[in-house]
């Protein structure tokens, strides 16, 4: 299942760099409906799972990694159809390929602790996880919206101008998803913490017991929260909007990327689920 | 029945006999409706545009109707004969459909690739049909032509890119803003270029339009006819604050707007976008403002250089276009040599259908003692017979794309079933039009 996974995100990936090649609309076409198919694959895929072990399947680095992949692609495949701009793909779908790919790769079988199967942790986990699909999605068009901004200030107009959105547009779109990632990754770490303050009193557990402000995992997470925090404040108030705008978004979602890779398979102590 | 084109365009005429045979000035209807009256042709469709004026007709004589057509076209516009006939150009079978699929893909233009052509001909086509005046040979000519159109579109981006400096003003500003709608202008300057691009982006309905100039007569003057509003000079600086789109276009020796004042403005702004387009020359603008983060600055220059890029751009893709065309007329024409068959499988049909006749008429007293059903079912029975007798030879003359096999299998046919001295010789459908205003349709 995971491999035709990744061979579906792939072929969506290759018709979307087709479609913004050579602008085909056939290409398009194709590409859209091939993650949409993939994506439904992969909704099926995680329904089944949860009936099997009867909760969402977000236990273990891979499991997450994957549900983020799927949120990934709804969200995006959402923006494509209310917005009708498909260039944005060809940077999705390969993050998409790739974290699948390390789902994948990397897949072992947890049994999940018993202290994660309630509404606390589905929650507190989905809300960070969209959190971290919308800040994907803010990073992918911060980057474009910096390709286009350099063709556009070099005046050298040429692949990017003749393809992407204009900037306006993509700033707008960069601002809306940092915006949403926002209030999920707030509500996801509230939930956390709330969570946390019932369950460390009484807890045995080496892992409740290192949570705190100092483990890797909790650090790096606060740090990309004060930096989309600090995106939404200097757009508002300083008038960080557009180049500066992205490159802030690109950062806290490289930090972001951090936490989902390295330091949540390797570093951290206390969410190694 | 052949394919006849008679017209004049940018190729053949000056502007002034141009705007004399312009259709559109007494209506391409009533074109239409005169033409009708014309002996000649069958079908019609008139396509008038301020570069070309053209008469795409289908008939059986081209010859006798092109002049016919040419005479037309002198009484309708009252130009004389040999005035207009030195300018006219015609076109007939094949040509016609190189020639109409060239337009439509904007070949033809005189700025080749121009995107209205495309719609032109589509509204040209869609009059003479409401009028009725277009049957089987021009409406696959016009909806291939408009499939023409859109494929060398879409596969060579011959349309793209803007190839004149104010237009590529407007589009630049597109890139930026995207919709234009709730955008601010400022137009500094009323020269005729500030005008020009002052118009172009009134077209895309941007929020307000405002206007000065160092004479505020002549910037009242140009507000009105951009509908905007003029103001003093002196209020150049606050007017930067609120502007989206700076346009400059004055006579100025030196810079009227310098680094710093538009530094401060964009402090002000918070850094909003601002697109500034310098037609003056010498420049209105210096040029370190253009180092600012968040200000696009574009002089004549740098808009010429994409203009031309542009206008190479679309010469590279012109090749790549005629080929597609060479390929579509190639495809037409196997379907026009078709329907070279066409009278002899009607004559073939009428031939089968006199047997069949004939076979009931001499068996007429025998079934009058059957039952009306019955006999009604022996008529239907016998059709049937004979249309899948010919169903077969029909297709297969169809798909017969070579003209000397068509004429083979003509000639083959002819004498096989001794058509020839058929009293009608199979065209008389077609000859004969029932109505002029509504043409038979022959397959």
């Amino acid at each position: 299942m995971t491999i035709l996974l990744i061979l579906l995100y792939g072929a969506a990936g290759v018709a979307y760099a087709v479609y913004f090649a050579r602008r085909s609309a056939a290409a398009g076409r194709f590409a859209t409906t091939g993650l949409a198919a993939a994506a439904l694959i992969h909704t099926f895929d995680i329904g089944m799972r949860t009936m099997e072990v009867g909760h969402l399947p977000f236990v273990g680095a891979p499991a997450a990694v994957s549900a983020f992949v799927w949120l990934l692609a709804v969200a995006y495949l959402y923006t494509e159809v209310t917005t009708d701009e498909r260039a944005m793909g060809v940077f999705i779908v390969p993050l998409l390929v790739a974290l699948q790919a390390v789902s994948a790769f990397s897949s072992r079988v947890v049994e999940p602790a018993p202290m994660l199967d309630n509404l606390w942790f589905a929650v507190h986990v989905s809300s960070l996880l969209f959190a971290y699909a919308a800040f994907a999605l803010a990073c992918v068009v911060g980057i474009t919206y910096v390709l286009l901004f350099r063709e556009l200030k070099s005046k050298q107009l040429g692949f990017f101008a003749a393809r992407l959105p204009s900037l306006r547009v993509l700033d707008a779109m960069n601002g809306r998803a940092v915006w949403v990632g926002w209030l999920f990754l707030t509500a996801g770490l509230a939930v956390g913490a709330v969570w946390l303050a019932q369950l460390q009193p009484d807890s045995a557990d080496p892992r409740v017991r290192a949570m705190s402000f100092f483990d890797p995992k909790i650090s790096v997470v606060i740090l990309s929260w004060l930096i989309y925090s600090f995106e939404l404040y200097a757009r508002r108030v300083i008038g960080w909007s557009g180049k500066r705008a992205a490159w802030l978004s690109a950062l806290g979602f490289a930090i972001v990327l951090l936490n989902l890779g390295p330091v949540g398979y390797f570093l951290t102590e206390s969410h190694n689920f | 029945m052949e394919l006849l084109l008679i017209g004049v365009s940018h190729h053949t005429a000056p502007v002034d006999l141009r705007e004399r045979v312009d259709f559109s000035k007494r209506g391409v209807a009533p074109a239409l409706a005169a033409l009708a009256e014309q002996p000649g042709p069958a079908e019609a469709v008139v396509l008038t545009t301020c570069n070309r004026a053209e008469i795409y007709a289908a008939c059986e004589d081209p010859a006798g109707t092109a002049a016919d057509l040419a005479g037309f076209m002198s009484r309708f516009h009252e130009v004389p004969d040999e005035e207009l006939a030195p300018h006219l150009y015609t076109r007939t079978g094949p040509e016609v459909a190189r020639h109409l699929f060239r337009v439509a893909a904007g070949l033809d233009s005189l700025m080749v690739g121009e995107p209205q052509i495309f719609g032109q001909v589509k509204d040209a086509y869609a009059i003479a049909s409401g009028e009725r005046r277009t049957g089987t040979l021009l409406n696959k000519l016009f909806t291939t032509s408009f499939a023409v159109g859109k494929r060398v579109r879409a596969e060579t981006g011959l349309g793209e890119g803007a190839v004149s400096v104010s237009y590529g003003a407007v589009s630049l500003a597109r890139k930026i803003f995207g919709q234009l709608q709730d955008r601010a202008v400022l137009v500094v300057g009323a020269g005729e270029m500030a005008e020009l691009t002052a118009t172009h982006l009134q077209a895309q309905q941007v929020r307000t339009i405002t206007v000065t100039s160092r004479t505020l007569a002549r910037a009242e003057a140009l507000a009105r006819q951009v509908d905007g509003t003029a103001v003093d000079w002196s209020r150049l600086g606050d007017q930067l604050l609120e502007a989206d789109i700076v346009v400059t276009a004055t006579g100025a020796a030196s810079p009227i707007i310098d680094g710093d004042t538009v530094a401060r403005a964009m402090h002000t702004r918070r850094n909003r976008p601002l697109f500034i387009i310098d037609l003056g020359l010498p420049r209105d603008v210096a040029v370190d403002a253009g180092e600012l983060e968040q200000v696009f600055l574009y002089n004549i220059d740098d808009l010429r250089a994409l203009v031309d890029e542009n206008l190479t751009r679309r010469r590279e893709q012109t090749a790549h276009a005629e080929a597609m065309v060479a390929e579509e007329v190639e495809t037409f024409v196997r379907w026009l040599r078709s329907r070279g068959a066409i009278p002899t499988m009607v004559a073939l049909r009428r031939r089968f259908e006199e047997v069949r006749r004939a076979e009931l008429k001499r068996l007429e007293s025998k079934l009058n003692s059957l039952p009306p059903e019955a006999r009604a079912r022996v008529d239907e029975v016998t059709r049937l017979l004979v249309q899948k007798l010919l169903l077969t030879p029909t297709e297969r003359l169809k798909s017969v794309g070579d003209e000397e096999m068509v004429a083979q299998y003509v000639e083959v046919v002819t004498r096989l079933f001794d058509l020839a001295d058929t009293p009608e010789d199979g065209e008389a459908g077609s000859r004969r039009p029932p109505s002029r205003r509504k043409t038979p349709v022959t397959s």
